[in-house]
């Protein structure tokens, strides 16, 4: 199923757009530090800290841009050519259709953080000073950003599963980074972690690397909710 | 083994206040080609894609090689080819990627994509990219992707719209051909009886979601001879029927 999905998103540069963003952010990460780490290190705090949080704010927004993208593009090739209403009539599963999709952008988007994270390492290393660099400190907060993105990932391809317009499903992506950075620091209730861009924002707001456990068990349960609705919505979306 | 590949019994399918389709019951003899005729709207499209699986009948029940939806509807549409409406494809792939797409969900042979590219005459277009095709390609490459791998039974709902005289009178020839060629029952949806009866062996008349008439085209013959058209003029055996029954249907409306 997954090699099937592959073949199909051939020339639509889904998973293109989302290595293509790992690259960038890598190269801004770079770029930035090399430009103005020394002002950065100078900051009073711990310089794991600034390492992590100082740079993300970006690194999150080019990642949210090419989560909303890959994800508009992943059904709206299904919808271009009225290639879903062949699938409808072939011995296949929707839901295995939306499953493939979910795991292929999952895993594009863990190389696109995995080369994000390797410029960050590579800073660490090379740039805090000898012992300031914690792996373990540093491959958690990976972690953390990377669950924390999901959301959007399973809240978009759910969007872009229903939606036949594109524009529509990259509105829905753009009104939710606007509405996300807008509420992102209004409150830290409970309430907010249901909008998904919130979520992703958390750690590009936060002055520490540290996890927070309340955003990290909100993130996992909404990519779960939104996942579980996905499922639900193709299986029963036909061409009626 | 049973007479009838596809039979349905009373299907409606009824949409708020709208019926699409009314109580249909229409038999489709193995090894047959059956012309389902009406006009716009009659709900031939809809009948197909109820058999199809992708609309749910409201009320009825219908069997394909005495199989039923949903229950058994991966062994169906394992038996199916169709082409529904319009072409369905992939604008970003080739058509000969569009077929190997479909070749791989069920199962078939790699041979099986060249096959239907030069059964539809698209083996020299197979590598451009579809979003580069005409209208006419495109409904080549969706009927390809209907008889890949030479299905018992074929599904097409107007597959020669969009096609020039030259390919209306090609893709004609080839569905003509095609029991013979792969042993398949096909079931053929137009609104032109000049179309479909060079083409079928019975046909069905809907109209407004009711079924007219079925039967031969020899029993359409007779019955235009009882009438007074003429057996040379079942074109207009057919317009009169959809007349009668629309003005039928006025007046009933009217009282």
């Amino acid at each position: 199923m997954i090699s099937l999905e592959l073949k199909k998103e051939k020339r639509t540069g889904l998973t293109a757009i989302l290595l293509i963003s790992g690259i960038l952010g890598a190269a801004y990460v770079l770029v930035n530090f090399a430009i103005r780490g020394d002002s950065l290190l100078s900051m009073p705090a711990n310089p794991m800290d600034i390492l992590l949080t100082q740079l993300y704010g970006i690194v999150m927004v080019i990642n949210m841009f090419a989560i909303v993208v890959a994800t508009s593009i992943a059904y709206n090739m299904e919808y271009a050519g009225a290639a879903v209403k062949k699938m409808y009539v072939l011995p296949i599963s929707m839901k295995k259709i939306y499953s493939s999709k979910f795991l292929i952008i999952l895993t594009a988007f863990l190389v696109s953080v995995a080369f994000e994270g390797l410029a960050l390492a590579w800073i660490g290393v090379n740039r805090l000073g000898p012992g300031a660099f914690r792996a373990d400190v540093f491959l958690l907060f990976m972690l953390y950003t990377y669950i924390t993105s999901l959301p959007v990932a399973s809240f978009m391809l759910f969007i872009s599963s229903l939606s036949e317009n594109i524009w529509v499903t990259i509105g829905i992506g753009v009104g939710g980074f606007l509405s996300g950075m807008a509420l992102v620091n209004m409150s830290d209730s409970i309430l907010m972690m249901l909008h998904p861009f919130i979520i992703m924002f958390k750690p590009a707001v936060a002055m520490s690397a540290r996890i927070n456990g309340t955003v990290m068990s909100a993130a996992i349960i909404e990519t779960v909710m939104f996942f579980i609705a996905g499922i639900l919505g193709s299986s029963k979306k036909k061409a009626e | 083994m049973k007479e009838y590949v596809i039979e349905t019994d009373n299907l409606t399918k009824r949409y708020k206040n709208f019926v699409s389709v009314n109580n249909l019951s229409i038999h489709i003899k193995r090894g047959s080609i059956y012309g389902f005729l009406g006009p716009n709207g009659a709900g031939k499209s809809t009948t197909m894609k109820m058999l199809l699986g992708m609309s749910k009948p409201t009320a009825g029940e219908f069997l394909i090689d005495g199989k039923r939806i949903p229950e058994e509807r991966i062994a169906i549409l394992k038996e199916i080819g169709s082409f529904i409406e319009s072409p369905s494809y992939y604008p970003n792939l080739t058509g000969r990627e569009n077929l190997e797409i479909i070749r791989k969900i069920l199962g078939l042979k790699k041979s099986d994509v060249d096959e239907a590219l030069e059964i539809v005459g698209l083996t020299e277009f197979g590598d451009r990219l579809v979003k580069k095709y005409s209208l006419g390609m495109k409904q080549r490459l969706g009927l390809a992707g209907a008889l890949i791998g030479k299905p018992p039974i074929l599904i097409l709902d107007e597959p020669t719209n969009g096609l020039d005289p030259a390919g209306i009178h090609e893709i004609r020839n080839l569905i003509k051909r095609l029991p013979q060629m792969f042993n398949c029952t096909i079931m053929i949806s137009s609104h032109m009886l000049s179309e479909v009866e060079l083409l079928a062996d019975d046909i069905g008349i809907l109209n407004h979601g009711n079924l007219l008439f079925e039967g031969s085209l020899d029993y359409l013959r007779l019955e235009a001879g009882k009438r007074g058209y003429g057996d040379q003029n079942l074109e207009e055996m057919f317009l009169s029927m959809i007349d009668e029954d629309n003005a039928f249907r006025k007046q009933r409306a009217i009282i």
